[in-house]
């Protein structure tokens, strides 16, 4: 299997995954059922995460088909560009869930207007993946194409926006490094805050309750969306470095362990008393989760550091 | 001294050896170490601007020990990355800014330590005083990974 076929996978996830979300959290809706709201939310959240692997097989794929002749490469930046604003949405819905949940653990209920807006977002969503996977489809079945849409003049390739993207990342001299420098300080936010958190769930600080803990995750998320937006950044601009590359590939495997593990971290567990000075000691589970959140982090630093020596990014 | 330094058969192995030992795991343990260092100290730096209030300050003394895990690692990789490249790094400005950088965070580290370990404002507010050396320790932190950052781009 190759990250084509990864791709003619995975690329069902964001838009079947979306119908399902937006199904669950319509029927809470309608039966007022908010442990049901509660499981749309966070399969909203594992949608928003697994869409990553699918944007960069997509990536790859490209890669691939650029041998041959017979497909359009129109098609395919057409299909590009869309699948890109698609995966801006659902990532935003992902956020914007990830925060009704944070809410929610923390008040016992999710703030006013989040879980509406999530919803919102996941259905724009859906109808952006939509049209992102009609125009993927349309890359090798011709016959589903809309008979107006064939003739399409071929013009300058800079009118794509991944492409004119790729041409702020070569020709500008300040945008790369500054996102390089933003790259690194969310590194160190983010790694920072799930020290704490997966340091107390370890026995460090253990008169503090979890809740208190908890407060911190979204500086934490505040590291991940920058370093999110700038690595996307890096990996639109410069595909050819990236999507072709091993330590990169498992650099996103690790990426969506780390952040299902942030989910975890973010919605787990009755046991933890909410405010309560008692000292409290977390699960053998708890603690397992602890060390495959900070393993998992560390692997993504390694792979991300080692790009350049373990593949043959620039 | 510099280009002595620059010759030494430790900086030539970090030079030319092709081994994922040389460069590319001292390079990454800095990195590591940056994450560990910067980010236990924002995490003191936030408590002490109000993010966690209800979490006693005395629970903070994980953070140091564990700043000087990262302080460690990165004092040895940092002098390693300095004699690979001593001739080119001890004579550019955006290095010494850099070192500068360092040296003011680590200087903020010292009065944190002793108002941590003193236990003042178990909870709630840290004085004036706390949030000043807070906000220092942020910005000189943001400040010397920036820079550090940089020297990719602007000398070596």
């Amino acid at each position: 299997m190759n990250l084509a076929h990864l791709h003619l996978l995975m690329n069902h996830v964001p838009t079947v995954g979306s119908v399902a979300a937006l199904g669950v959290l319509l029927l809470a809706y309608v039966r007022r059922n908010e442990h049901l709201k509660h499981v749309g939310l966070e399969l909203l959240f594992v949608i928003a995460v697994l869409t990553l692997p699918v944007y960069v097989s997509g990536v790859a794929a490209q890669f691939q088909l650029q041998e041959v002749p017979e497909v359009s490469r129109d098609a395919v930046m057409v299909h590009q560009d869309a699948a890109l604003i698609g995966f801006a949405v659902i990532e935003f819905a992902g956020f914007v869930a990830w925060l009704a949940l944070w809410q929610w653990r923390r008040h016992g209920r999710a703030g006013q207007g989040l879980v509406p807006v999530a919803t919102v977002l996941l259905l724009l969503a859906l109808v952006l993946m939509g049209r992102a996977a009609t125009l993927g489809g349309e890359i090798r079945h011709p016959e589903i194409r809309a008979a107006d849409a064939a003739g399409e003049p071929a013009g300058d390739p800079k009118r794509f926006m991944t492409s004119a993207i790729g041409q702020v990342a070569v020709y500008s001299t300040w945008v790369w490094p500054a996102a390089e420098a933003i790259h690194f300080l969310g590194l160190a936010l983010s790694f920072g805050v799930l020290l704490a958190v997966n340091l107390r769930i370890l026995g460090v600080m253990k008169r503090v309750s979890f809740g208190d803990v908890h407060r911190l995750l979204p500086w934490g998320m505040l590291g991940l969306g920058a370093n999110l937006i700038t690595g996307m950044f890096f990996f639109v601009g410069q595909p050819g470095q990236y999507a072709t590359s091993d330590p990169f590939l498992w650099k996103v495997v690790f990426l969506v362990i780390a952040g299902a593990n942030f989910l975890y971290l973010t919605v787990f567990g009755k046991a933890w008393p909410h405010r309560e000075g008692a000292v409290f000691d977390a699960g053998v589970a708890d603690k397992a989760m602890a060390v495959l959140s900070l393993s998992a982090w560390l692997a993504v630093l390694y792979a991300g550091r080692m790009l350049p020596f373990l593949g043959k990014s620039f | 001294m510099l280009s002595w330094l620059e010759s030494t058969s430790l900086a030539v192995w970090l030079q030319e050896s092709p081994s994922i030992w040389s460069l590319p795991t001292v390079l990454t343990l800095h990195t590591a170490g940056m994450a560990v260092l910067v980010g236990a100290s924002w995490v003191l730096d936030l408590r002490l601007l109000g993010i966690g209030r209800s979490i006693p300050l005395s629970a903070y003394r994980w953070v140091f020990p564990t700043l000087a895990i990262g302080l460690f690692v990165n004092l040895v990789t940092g002098v390693l990355l300095f004699v690979k490249n001593a001739t080119t790094l001890g004579t550019a400005l955006p290095f010494f800014v850099k070192m500068l950088l360092v040296v003011a965070s680590v200087a903020t580290l010292l009065p944190l330590r002793s108002l941590v370990i003193r236990g003042g404002s178990e909870q709630g507010e840290a004085d004036g005083r706390a949030r000043l050396l807070a906000i220092a320790s942020i910005l000189a932190w943001t400040g010397a990974v920036t820079a550090g950052r940089l020297l990719a781009y602007l000398i070596v």
